[in-house]
Formats: C-alpha cells, structure tokens, sequence
C-alpha cells in the first residue's frame, strides 16, 4: 500500500516537474524503414530451387522474385512470356530446335550482364548432358551427412538436378550452339517434346558458380571459364562447378559471401534471419518489365495458421496465406480483411482398379459404372469443403485444372454430369444386370487424413444403399502400397499439378503401364490419344486431344474426380493491394511485383 | 560420491539408448517419407524417389537404420558430431544450433522471472496462510494450472497484444472503469496487508484512491502514449525500495543499512539526469557495465557506512543500486517508446504475436531492448503462467511446513523477531525441496516449449520436432530427443546433488 500511494504522489509531482522541464526527449534513435510483409509456413533453405532437395515452394517462392525468367504462369493459370528478360523462338519441329536469346541489358544485380554462359550452365545442370555416366552418387554419399565424402572423385561430374533423359532438357544431349554476340544459345531436342517452353526456368549466376568453384576473382574470367569448361566438357572444371551448383546455394541464414544472393529479378534478397524471415528489397539493377512498386517485402515463417491470422489481424504481417482449415475460416470471417478463396494444384479423386483389384469386382465396367454413380461427390464437397470455402465447386474433370483453358467446354462434353447427383436405383440396376449382390470395394486412402477418413465414411454410407460393401483399405503407407496388386479395390487420394505442361498430365496417368498409372487402365484408343499428345505442339490441338481423353476416361469409368484443394488467402486490404492468387506455384507471389502499399489515404 | 554419480551415469546411458532406439522406430513408422513424391506428377519423379531414399536411407528399414543414426551421434566423442540431415538435405547438427539458440532465449527468462515470482507470492500466501489473499492466489494458480498453454496463448495475443493495440490508438481508460479497477487494486491489497476490521477498511480505501489517481494520471498525462517515470518517480520509487530492502534484509533498526541504502538511493537520483539523457550510442556491453559498477559502488558505500558489522550493511546497499540501475534502466527504455511504437515498421502496434524481432528494425541499444520486450512479453507471459502455479504450491507448502517445526518455535522462544525467524530461519530450510524442483523443471521446460514456439512463431526446438514428425523424418526428431533426453537425465541428477548439498541429513552414495 505504501509503494502504490508513494507511485501516485511521486507521479504527481513527476507530471509538473515535466510539465516546467518542457519534456526534452533526446532525439530520434531509430532508424526509419517500413515494408510490407507476408507470411509463408516454410522457412527458406536453398537458394537453388533446381536440385532435387532444393525444389520447395518455400525456395522457389523467393526465387520467383529474385530470379527472372523467359516466362511464368499468371493466376488464369496460362503461360505469359517476360521478353524483357529474354526471347525464344522455336526453330524447327523436327528435330525440335529452340533458340533462347537474353534481352539487352539485362544484368545480374552486381552489374555483371546475364548473357549465355549463364544459359550454358542451366542447360548442363538441367540436362545432366555432361555428368560422368553410370555414376552413382549414392556410393560416394556418406551415410549420415548426406555430403560427398572425401574420396569423392574429383573428375565426376554430377548434377543434382535430378533430370530424365527421357524428358524435358534431358532429352538435348548435344552441346547447345552459342551465337558469338554471347547473347543466346540453340538447343537441339534429341526427339520431339511438346511441353519445351517449361523446361528453361529461371537460371543462375554461372559466374558466381565459377568464381567459387574454380577460384577465379574477374567476372568476365569467370564466364569464360564456364563457356570453357562446358565446351571443352573439361571434366575436372565440371566436377568442381557441379558441386557447387549442388551444394553452394544452401544456406540458412545471410551468407557472408553476397553473391550468392545475386538478382535478375525486381527484388533482391538483403536480410535473412534463420528460421524467422527473408528480407527481399526492390534490385536497384533491374531493368525489366515488372518493376518492384514497394521498396521492400519481408517473408515472414510462421508455421502455424491461426498464428498467422493473428499476426495479420495484429499488423505484423499484410498478407497470408495459411492452410485452409475450418478454424482459419473462422477465424478470418471474424476480421476485417479481404479474404480470396482458391484453389490449389493438388485434386482429390478416386481411382477404380481395371485389374489386379482385391475382389476383381471392377474388371466389370457395369460395376464401375454403378460404383461412380454413388460416390457422393456432391456431399463430400459440401459437408467437408464449403466450410473452408464457401464457393467451392466439384472438379468434372480428370485433365483440366479449373479456371484453364479447355475446363469449361471438356466438362460439358465429357459425360461427367451423369455422376453430378448420387443414382441409387441407376446403380442398383446396374448392379443387378452384372449379377452381383453385395460386390466388396475396399479403398485405399491415408489412415493418418482425417479428411480422406471423413470422405470414406461418406462414401460407404452412400454406397450401402446400393448395395456395395465398401471396406477399409487403409494404411499410413499408402502411398507405398498405390499400385500393388491384390492390394484393394478403389484409391483415394491427391495429384498434385505443377504446371499446365501436357507431358506430365495424360500420358504418364492414363497411358498403359505409364509411371503413373496405377490402377492398371489399359486402352488402344487411350494409348493412341496419349501418343498424339506427346508429339502435337500446337495449343489449340493438344487441347482438342485432351479432351477427347476426358470424355474417353469419364465413358470407360475410369473413376471420379472430387474437388481442388481449397486454398485461402487473406490480406489487410488498408494496408496492401494487387493481392491476386494463382492456383499453380508459386500461388500468391506470381505477381509480388504488383503488390503496392496502400497508406497515403489514411495518413 | 564419485562412485554414485558415475553408477546413475553408467545406468542413465542405457536407458537412454533405449528410450532412443524406441523414438527412432516410432517415428519412422509413422508414416510414409516419400508420400509427397509418390502423387506428384513431377515427370523426374522416380529420380527424385531414388535421390531421397538414397540420402535418408529408406532402403534400410528402420530397425537397422538406427544404427546408422547412432553411428553418426557416437561420432560426438571424437569431435565430430553427425546428426544426419534432414529430408531437405539440411544438416540437422547446424539446425540444432540454431534451434536450441533461439529457444534457449525464450526459455531462460521465462524461467527465471517464474521462479522469482512463484517464490515471492508463495512464501507471502504462506505468511499470510488462509487470508483472502491466499485463497485468491490458489484459486489462480490452480486455475492457471489447468489451462491448456495453446488456449492461453491464443487468449493472450488476442487481449494483451491485439487488444492493446487496439487500445493504445486511443490510449484513454473509459471513466466507468476507473472505479472497478480502484475496487480490485483495493480488495487485492486489503487481503495482503495484515490488520483488522477498521485497519482493513483504510487499507482498502487508501489503495483504491491511490489506484484511481495513478490511473487518472496516467489517463490525463497520456502515459500510454509517453511512459516514463520521471525523475521524481525514480526517487521516491528508490527511497521506497531503500526502506524496503532494509526491512527484508536487516530490518529497520540496523541504522546503517537503512543510510546506507538511503545514500545509494540518493546517488541513482542523481545519476537519473546524466543516464537518461547521455545514452544514446550506449552498446551493450557498456550497459552491462554501468550496471556492474553501480553495483560495486553500492557495496563500497555499504563497506565504508558499515562500521562493525559490514557485511549485512553492504549486501543491503549492492541490493538497492540493483534496483538504482534497474529502475534508470527503465526508464531510458520508455525514452524511446514513443519512436518505437511509431516507427513505420511497427506503425502503432507495439506488441508483436510472432517471432523474436522486428524484421530490418535499426537503432540504439534501448530500441532494441525495447523490441526484445515487446516480442517476448507474450511467449514469456504464457509460459510462467503455467510454471508459476506450480512454484507457488511448492513454496508455500514448503513454508508452511518449515513454519511448524520445533526450531521455528525454538527460535521464537529465544525472542528472535519474525524477520529473522523467517528470513534467517525458516526460508532457507524451505528452499532445499525447491531446489530440486526447479533442477527438474529447467530440464523439461525446453521439451516444453514445443507448443509455446509454435503458436509465436518461435521456430526453435519445437519446430525442429514438429517439423520433423510431419515429414517423417526422424533424424531431426531425434536431435530433439536427444538433448531434451540428456537434459531430463542431467537435472534429475543435479537435482539429487543439490538436496545432498543442502540438506546435511542426506548422504548419496
């Protein structure tokens, strides 16, 4: 009691005796800045999004902004092409010859111009053109580090970038031919690939490679070290620049070597604070089309949704974009933000085995077909996905993503709309033209999702009514048991699209014996249609053929597709506009250069 | 003692090992590593299943992966420490450096500010056994107990950070609620201060005045939007603390303490016009220096006014310039509060819910300091809350036990005053099962954290594990395990030590 009257007189007396003082604060001690800030639920790890261990959306999300690109995907999603950083030209079909030119002036943020050695190294790390062959890393790698251990050879080249040589760059073996202004380079495809404006992403600073790999100081030594050493396939160059294309990029917090962070892109990495956040500030060097409109953009970690929706309420960040959950929904319609609802790359569908099944009741089409009649699509989407997203719709397509181009006319066409409504009596008479009472169907899906667990039971209460006997297929190792045969009847699970590109879409799904085609489908026609999309560069037709497959795969019940993952994004619209999602990677950042602080109104 | 630490040590690592070997199993069976791969449609996919199963592992099943794992830990007695790396090819033995860094922060002063804090209310509700004040604070400290911290910490960013900062926009306390706030400061120092009836009532009364007039201050100064403390704050603050450090530490009829303490109080009032306004380009260490030598200059006033008995005399005065240089420390930091909470980085919103640091903040030491405060306020708040109930029980049973012993009596008896039998007597002796507590809890506390971290955006221990578990990754689960593991075995030995050390009744052999 003392103490607390003694602070109020003393408090009183303080007030006057500031009051005479005229209160003479010191001056300023802080250092004036702002930025905008958004969350993400990673924290950033390696600067080379291209290696097999780099490839994150936590990466490839800062990455976006600070390396630029021949072309990225906007939020229709469609391709658009960045001619201010370079141009390509497809020379001839066959063999497919591409020519990719650098824009003038385009320059890393050191001042160094981007130019062709940096066009050569991507090619050779993503082709993997040059490594040593039959080399198996695995052998070299030790055991507990994962690093190369010491008696690494050093004349092998090897390039972690995980490449095929039956796709993408793997299939340009030859030497690219490099013009003599340095400017641009031709790739020769060994064979046709359709999907050949995806495989050049955004490259790397080659001279930085070749600076620490082969300790050299000049930058323009250094590209010519890279022009040599990929020219002149100088093996133990190639091993010392492939290790550190590997490994080099990897860092978890600022690296004291400056160029590592090197920019062609609006932004530039300044700070990074390990596991907390990346400082990404406007690339004074830049010169391209997408000029940064806010001087800096901090990428705050928070792993947590809800501790995220209560960093934007608290102004700490502008925007997130947490995983969609009905608390994060909850919690976001209590706030004043803008909220976006979206979609994600991943679909959710459920496949019927063809062959190999556990009971062998759907090598029958007419048990297929009154299977997909009582999957309650509509149900899951409405009891388990409108809480996320109220406007969420059923996906009726097996090749589209919703929102690109061909979704709309494919879904008319394909036959899905006789799956939109549960059909009991269709399917019990199905059922009973095929003979069969009471026909098992034991699904595969993740025990460990509560969700996929949620879809299930729906799903055989659904199908009970018809009469099928749908049992629990499922396993924390699922994913290990897709494919096998004997194993289960029907699977439930999620592809994930990273990109419009055809060649990852049909043919390895859907083609017979294709890598992802687990449910052993098998049909000329289909293999066919596959055949011809691989090989068919004209837009406008590979989608003609695409939908052909739809209707194809919705008429052979193939299975159903259920819904695109919901995504959420919300964001402080006081604070920060041009906020426009995209369902494919990198989602919320595709356009960050449009992101422009909103504070001139209110202050 | 030799021979028993090395026998707990020897017993230890084979539990240890153990307990190791079972996490390892669990963790990698729980689920799939290559799950993620298995539905992409990436067209290099079965490269990227082959570089993975490569660099973890999986090829090996896990009852004998573990022994690759313990290789690698072995390692560590020959200075080469090897953790593995995670699924994104990070070596785990970087990342728990910076992970045990950062929760090491977090976790230190939590513990220390609920260790002060529980022993202080609890030996005080043990004095004043069965009073409102003690009902009240088992009632919250129950209560507190029972919370889930996730549930706390979700209430606390809303109110204390959101809703502060809501408020601070426009810092005026609505007149209706002065006089609650007066009634509850009054009631909370009726149950504490001793007396009856007529004494109660004043008691009552004269706080919840001088509650509504501090706070209508506060409210009329704007001391939301310019906190200080002010010169005469400082001093009166300081010659309360004077007095009260004295009473607790010799008593008042130890004159020279109380001068002493007076002269150390006099001379941190006349540092306040110096410290306040020539700190700007203070660093650190300079800070930490200043509060070294008001301390030692403390202690040699207390030497020199100490006369015969110069030890008490000069531990009281070192205790006052402790609290001379925390309170000018305070002070200063409120200097740039004003700057702070206005800069364009924090635009208004002082009190952060996430993170350690305002990302690209600049400025002086007290900036700094001020931002550490604001970040940590919440994550700090919600973990003493929950180890706060416990250190309160503890030490008020403890005391309360200590208090009816014979010698208590005995001292009574001897005529000895209820200072000395307290302070002297019974608070020691009520220490030694504390001790051990607190040995233990320090242990567990940075296990604890896991979801604290979590919930603030506090990427430490916990999210190494977490992170860990959600791609099962064990290695990275394991490096968790292992030190969260190694420190519960460690404490639980300190803790037998210390009440070996303490208690002169028990042998460890």
């Amino acid at each position: 009691m003392r103490i607390r009257r003694l602070a109020a007189a003393a408090a009183t007396v303080a007030a006057g005796a500031l009051i005479l003082s005229g209160c003479a604060a010191p001056q300023s001690e802080i250092v004036e800045g702002s930025s905008l800030a958004v969350a993400w639920n990673q924290p950033f790890y390696s600067y080379n999004g291209l290696t097999s261990f780099g490839n994150a959306t936590a990466n490839n999300n800062i990455t976006y902004a600070t390396l630029s690109s021949f072309n990225y995907y906007d939020n229709t999603p469609a391709l658009v092409k960045d001619t201010s950083f370079g141009t390509y030209e497809k020379i001839s079909d066959d063999p497919l010859v591409v020519k990719y030119t650098i824009a003038d002036g385009v320059k890393w943020s050191d001042g160094t111009a981007v130019d062709a050695s940096d066009l050569l190294l991507q090619w050779a790390a993503l082709s993997r053109a040059l490594d040593t062959p039959d080399f198996d890393a695995a052998e070299y790698t030790d055991p507990d580090t994962g690093e190369f251990t010491s008696d690494f050879p050093t004349d092998v080249v090897y390039f972690d970038s995980g490449a095929d040589p039956t796709t993408g760059m793997g299939l340009v073996s030859t030497l690219p031919e490099v013009s003599d202004d340095k400017k641009s380079i031709t790739l020769t495809y060994d064979a046709p690939f359709v999907d050949w404006e995806l495989v050049f992403s955004a490259p790397l600073p080659a001279h930085v490679v070749a600076k620490n790999a082969l300790g050299i100081d000049d930058n323009q030594k250094a590209k010519d070290a890279i022009f040599d050493a990929i020219e002149n396939d100088d093996k133990t160059a190639l091993a010392s620049i492939s290790s550190f294309w590997n490994s080099g990029f990897n860092f978890t917090e600022m690296p004291s070597n400056p160029d590592l962070v090197l920019s062609s892109g609006p932004y530039v990495i300044t700070d990074f604070v390990a596991d907390q956040y990346v400082t990404l500030t406007a690339n004074k060097q830049y010169t391209g089309a997408n000029q940064a409109k806010v001087e800096e953009i901090t990428v705050r970690f928070i792993t947590d949704p809800l501790a995220a929706v209560q960093a934007l309420q608290n102004g700490e960040v502008q925007v997130i974009s947490p995983q969609a959950t009905v608390d994060v929904a909850d919690a976001l319609a209590a706030l004043d933000v803008t909220v976006i609802g979206g979609y994600e790359g991943t679909y959710e569908h459920i496949d019927l085995q063809f062959d190999q099944s556990k009971s062998g009741n759907f090598n029958n089409p007419l048990i297929r077909e009154a299977f997909m009649k009582v999957i309650p699509r509509q149900e899951i989407v409405d009891k388990l996905i409108k809480p996320l997203q109220p406007d969420a719709e059923i996906r009726n397509s097996q090749v589209f993503l919703p929102g690109a181009e061909g979704y709309d006319d494919s879904v008319a066409n394909n036959g899905s709309a006789a799956y939109a409504d549960v059909d009991i009596e269709g399917a019990k008479a199905l059922l009973a033209e095929a003979g069969v009472t009471n026909p098992e169907v034991c699904m595969l899906f993740s025990s460990t999702n509560p969700r996929r667990a949620n879809e299930f039971l729906l799903i055989q209460q659904s199908g009970a009514l018809a009469g099928f006997n749908v049992t629990d297929c499922s396993s924390p190792d699922w994913g290990g048991l897709l494919g096998t045969p004997g194993a289960y009847d029907a699977s439930l699970f999620g592809w994930q699209s990273t990109s419009l590109g055809v060649t990852n879409g049909p043919p390895p799904t859907f083609t017979t014996g294709g890598i992802n085609n687990l449910n052993f489908y098998s049909n000329p026609e289909m293999d066919k249609l596959t055949a011809a999309l691989s090989v068919e560069f004209d837009p406008a037709k590979q989608i003609e053929i695409q939908k052909e497959i739809d209707k194809l795969l919705w008429s052979d019940f193939y299975g159903v597709t259920i819904f695109q993952f919901p995504s959420v994004t919300a964001f402080d619209p006081n604070a920060i506009k041009g906020i426009a999602p995209s369902t494919l990677a990198p989602t919320i950042f595709w356009n960050i250069w449009d992101w422009e602080p909103v504070t001139a109104a209110t202050e | 003692m030799a021979t028993f630490i090395v026998r707990r040590l020897i017993a230890s690592i084979f539990i240890f090992l153990a307990a190791t070997y079972l996490m390892y199993i669990l963790t990698a069976l729980s689920g799939d590593p290559l799950e993620d791969l298995r539905t992409s449609t990436a067209p290099n996919k079965q490269q990227l299943i082959e570089a993975r199963t490569a660099l973890l592992h999986l090829d090996v099943p896990p009852y004998l992966r573990y022994f690759i794992w313990i290789a690698g830990v072995g390692k560590c007695f020959i200075g080469q420490c090897d953790l593995g790396v995670t699924v994104q090819n990070q070596p785990v033995t970087v990342l728990l450096a910076q992970a045990a860094g950062s929760t090491l922060q977090l976790v230190t002063i939590a513990s220390v500010i609920a260790i002060i804090l529980g022993l202080v209310v609890g030996i005080t509700t043990a004095l004043r056994q069965y009073s409102g004040y003690d009902y009240g604070v088992t009632f919250l400290s129950f209560l507190f107990f029972s919370l889930p911290i996730f549930w706390v910490a979700v209430l606390l960013k809303q109110f204390v950070a959101i809703g502060f900062n809501d408020f601070l926009s426009d810092p005026q306390i609505a007149p209706w609620i002065i006089p609650i706030l007066a009634v509850i400061s009054g009631l909370i120092w009726m149950s504490i201060l001793p007396g009856k009836g007529r004494r109660k009532l004043i008691t009552f009364a004269a706080a919840a005045l001088a509650s509504a007039a501090v706070i209508i201050y506060m409210d009329l100064s704007d001391w939301f939007s310019y906190p200080h403390i002010g010169i005469v704050g400082v001093a009166l603050t300081l010659v309360g603390a004077a007095f009260g450090v004295t009473t607790i530490s010799t008593g008042l009829k130890n004159r020279r303490a109380l001068y002493a303490s007076l002269v150390v109080a006099g001379i941190g009032v006349a540092a306040w016009y110096p410290f306040i306004y020539f700190t700007t380009g203070l660093p650190f260490w300079g800070w930490i220096g200043i509060g070294v030598a008001t301390v030692l200059v403390a202690l040699g006033v207390g030497w020199f006014m100490g006369g015969d008995d110069r030890r008490p005399v000069a531990r009281t005065a070192a205790i006052v310039g402790f609290i001379a240089f925390s309170v000018l420390s305070l002070d200063r930091f409120m200097q740039v509060w004003d700057d702070y909470a206005n800069s364009g980085r924090i635009k208004g919103r002082p009190i952060a819910t996430i993170g350690s640091g305002t990302p690209g903040l600049e400025g002086s030491l007290w900036v700094h300091g001020v931002d550490l405060f604001t970040h940590l306020l919440l994550p700090t708040l919600a973990l003493i809350l929950i180890s706060f109930a416990t250190y309160t029980r503890y030490s008020r049973a403890s005391l309360l036990e200590v208090m009816n012993q014979d010698y208590i009596r005995t001292a009574r008896a001897k005529g000895l005053t209820e200072r000395t039998v307290v302070v002297r007597h019974a608070f020691r002796n009520a220490l030694i099962p504390i001790a051990t507590i607190v040995a233990f809890d320090i242990g567990g506390i940075i296990g604890g954290a896991v979801i604290t971290e979590r919930v603030f955006g506090w990427t430490g221990m916990g999210a190494l594990f977490q992170n860990g578990l959600d791609h099962v990754d064990p290695n990275p689960v394991m490096a968790f395990f292992l030190v969260t593991g190694s420190l519960a075995i460690l404490f639980n030995l300190i803790a037998d030590l210390v009440y070996a050390g303490l208690d002169p009744r028990i042998r460890v052999s």
